[in-house]
């Protein structure tokens, strides 16, 4: 009878236990963070030190496409769902914010301030609104460069890397003349993250022209003929039908296609183009697939025009959702995340988009050309700013370039479709 | 007293068919009304919140007269369903025709051949695109290195970026990937036509080409009528094939109204044209079904169902 007691006692006692501790689990602050980068591994190890550090936050790592990201992100905040920080590009905050997707953090930054100071983060007129809103931290910066194989170089006899559009054609025409390789693989493909819009953008603002400019009265209007844009479209298809860039570039639009990766690392191409991230990829990949071999990959600048070297300042931010119900911990969690040891430890393919931080990046060898763009890269500016949608130029750009290298339309007709498609997107 | 019976009888149907009609209208008809008053605004992904503005037709009419209108049409139409659709179904009557062979039986092949058709049907279509892909590249690709080996190109083919080759590529993908559902419906068909059918024909002298045309095809008619309906409504509504080989591409060649949703909804963010767009399709949709079922559906419906 006794030992029947104890038994029910003990149970009842566990119950409680029970219950206090689902008690506990449930006065936990559950955060969703989403992330869209590959490091997925890394950033959990990095959210497994920030919920020891702030018990009683759990942080749940959601992974997504940078190709949907945008579209879903809009879809849940405007139900009033969705993580409660996002991973988002340097030029979407002001759009999503003033869509009131996004919280801005004006108060978290006058009260708190993020370490170092919101000044001290490159591009935050890219996050900052008309109004003074502030919609997001940028978290991550990185340019484009070229990447070259300095063994093909060296077969094809150049010594000097190029300095200009026409010496970049020169060069690869010389590695594949001389080598029988590829010479500069780029991607010509027309998907809505297509990689032509960067180097086209290169090409003109490199003229001293650009797709949106500023004009006198405060206001944006294209600043590009279509004769300019035809000319970019000759140049660049001249590479595929000169024969030293394969004819299947025109159905590749990621610089990360396997395609080109793979002839990177058979030394089957040249010269590439590619953000940093995935340069330390494909270095890494290098290595693993040759040990001890000396790696032949260096980075250069791009070529320049009348105007010098120019790439975009690219990037990524953090963003807070303004549905989220526990703003508090997921502002600690922007502030973990741009903090030094993520950079030190977690995200080492990225360069922090705080320029204290940046200064300290040892670039060495292989990433010296990203350095050395980095100072020469331009904000999207008037691009960002205008009532243009980067992401419709963007796409509309990559299609009518595409049916341009594909001949339904002439250079001159493409040229027209882009300069009308963008007035149109100014109105 | 006749209509009295029957009262109970309507009450016990409406009472078991109301489950089916609330999930009918949340999930059916909410949505479709939705989208056709989106249609009409000019609502963006940008401004779900505030919702858009009435603007009456204008997305219909700039859809209408969008440069490019045709050109969706006509790859809708003729590439992704006609092609696709009549392909499928001349193969699918060919390989079942094939699989239920008595030489395949006789070799013990039956068996293995039905299973192994199975594989593509079960691959998904993503994998599938992606697995297509790598086999077509130029430079890798097993495709283009035996063609080189045989000798039949000089030099490889960028299937993908080529005009000639594009379409047939997306279509011979969409028929690897969803061939076996047609064979496997064909296959059963054959195997329910009474043997007494051909053993008649040949007391009447019929030969193998006589008896195909007029027994075999025949008895496949329903068959080839209900599968011809669903084949033609999942592939003009098809939106994974195309975007997932070419997005579209190159340019806008491959673009289909599916693909033209997604981008214009999606990537342009303007949703009520998309919207438009949607509802263009469906109304499309609607008028085939009723076309094909007034005129070469009808009989064969009214005997299935």
């Amino acid at each position: 009878m006794k030992s029947k007691a104890l038994i029910l006692l003990s149970g009842f006692m566990l119950a409680l236990l029970a219950g206090w501790g689902s008690l506990l689990f449930a006065a936990d602050i559950k955060l969703v963070f989403r992330f869209n980068d590959p490091e997925a591994k890394e950033m959990r190890a990095a959210l497994d030190i920030f919920e020891k550090e702030n018990l009683g936050i759990k942080v749940e790592l959601q992974t997504i496409a940078w190709g949907n990201s945008r579209d879903q992100f809009l879809r849940e905040t405007a139900v009033g769902e969705g993580p409660d920080v996002v991973h988002i590009a340097f030029v979407w905050p002001k759009d999503m914010g003033n869509a009131g997707g996004l919280r801005p953090l004006n108060d978290f930054i006058k009260n708190q301030n993020i370490h170092g100071g919101f000044d001290t983060f490159v591009a935050t007129e890219l996050t900052t609104n008309d109004k003074g809103d502030i919609f997001g931290i940028p978290w991550t910066t990185d340019t484009w460069a070229l990447v070259y194989n300095q063994e093909l170089m060296a077969q094809a006899g150049i010594s000097n890397y190029p300095t200009s559009w026409p010496e970049l054609k020169n060069a690869s025409k010389m590695i594949h003349e001389k080598t029988g390789k590829t010479g500069f693989g780029f991607p010509m493909g027309s998907a809505s993250g297509n990689t032509i819009w960067f180097l086209a953008n290169y090409y003109w603002w490199s003229h001293g022209k650009a797709l949106v400019v500023n004009n006198a009265s405060g206001g944006y209007k294209v600043g590009i003929t279509a004769q300019d844009i035809a000319e970019s479209i000759d140049y660049f298809h001249s590479y595929v039908k000169e024969g030293h860039s394969p004819e299947a570039m025109i159905s590749v639009s990621e610089a990360s296609n396997p395609a080109i990766i793979e002839a990177l690392l058979s030394g089957e191409q040249g010269i590439a183009m590619m953000p940093p991230n995935m340069l330390r990829q494909l270095v890494e990949d290098f290595k693993t697939r040759n040990p001890g071999k000396a790696l032949p990959f260096v980075t250069k600048i791009f070529p320049g025009g009348s105007a010098g070297s120019k790439t975009h300042l690219g990037g990524r931010t953090l963003g807070i959702n303004a549905h989220s119900e526990n703003p508090e911990a997921s502002w600690k969690l922007v502030k973990f995340l741009t903090s030094e040891i993520i950079f030190e430890k977690f995200y080492t393919k990225q360069f922090p988009a705080q320029k204290v931080l940046l200064k300290n990046i040892t670039f060495g060898p292989s990433l010296k050309g990203y350095a050395e763009q980095l100072a020469l890269a331009r904000s999207w500016g008037a691009y960002a700013d205008s009532p243009a949608q980067i992401g419709s130029m963007w796409n509309k750009v990559g299609r009518i370039f595409g049916d341009a290298f594909i001949g339904t339309i002439s250079n001159q007709e493409a040229g027209m479709r882009v300069v009308k498609m963008v007035e149109k997107e100014l109105k | 007293m006749l209509f009295k019976r029957k009262k109970p009888e309507h009450f016990f149907i409406t009472i078991m068919l109301a489950p089916m009609m609330v999930v009918l209208i949340s999930f059916y008809l909410y949505p479709t009304f939705y989208n056709l008053y989106n249609s009409f605004t000019d609502l963006s992904l940008l401004g779900l919140k505030q919702g858009g503005e009435y603007i009456g037709f204008d997305n219909y009419l700039r859809l209408f007269h969008d440069e490019g209108f045709g050109h969706l049409i006509w790859n809708t139409f003729f590439w992704l369903t006609f092609v696709s659709v009549s392909l499928r179904i001349v193969l699918g009557v060919l390989l079942a025709l094939l699989l239920n062979s008595e030489t395949l039986k006789k070799f013990k092949l039956t068996g293995i051949t039905r299973l192994s058709l199975l594989v593509p049907w079960a691959t998904p279509a993503i994998v599938a695109v992606i697995a297509w892909r790598f086999m077509l590249d130029p430079r890798e690709g097993i495709v283009n290195q035996i063609l080189l080996s045989i000798g039949m190109v000089d030099k490889p083919i960028a299937f993908l970026a080529k005009l000639h080759t594009v379409w047939p590529v997306v279509i011979i993908i969409i028929i690897w990937n969803s061939l076996p559902l047609v064979i496997m419906s064909y296959l059963a068909a054959l195997q329910s036509i009474s043997k007494t059918l051909y053993e008649a024909a040949e007391i009447d002298g019929a030969n193998e080409i006589q008896k195909f045309f007029h027994i075999t095809l025949p008895q496949l008619m329903p068959t080839t009528i209900v599968l011809s309906l669903m084949l033609v409504v999942w592939t003009f509504n098809n939106f994974v094939y195309v975007w997932l080989t070419t997005a579209a591409g190159p340019g806008n060649y491959t673009n289909v109204l599916a693909t033209e949703v997604f981008i214009r909804g999606f990537v342009d963010f303007e949703l009520g044209y998309s919207s438009a767009i949607g509802m263009l399709m469906a109304v499309l949709m609607a008028l085939f079904g009723m076309f094909y079922y007034r005129y070469l559906a009808k009989k064969e419906f009214s005997e299935i169902m």
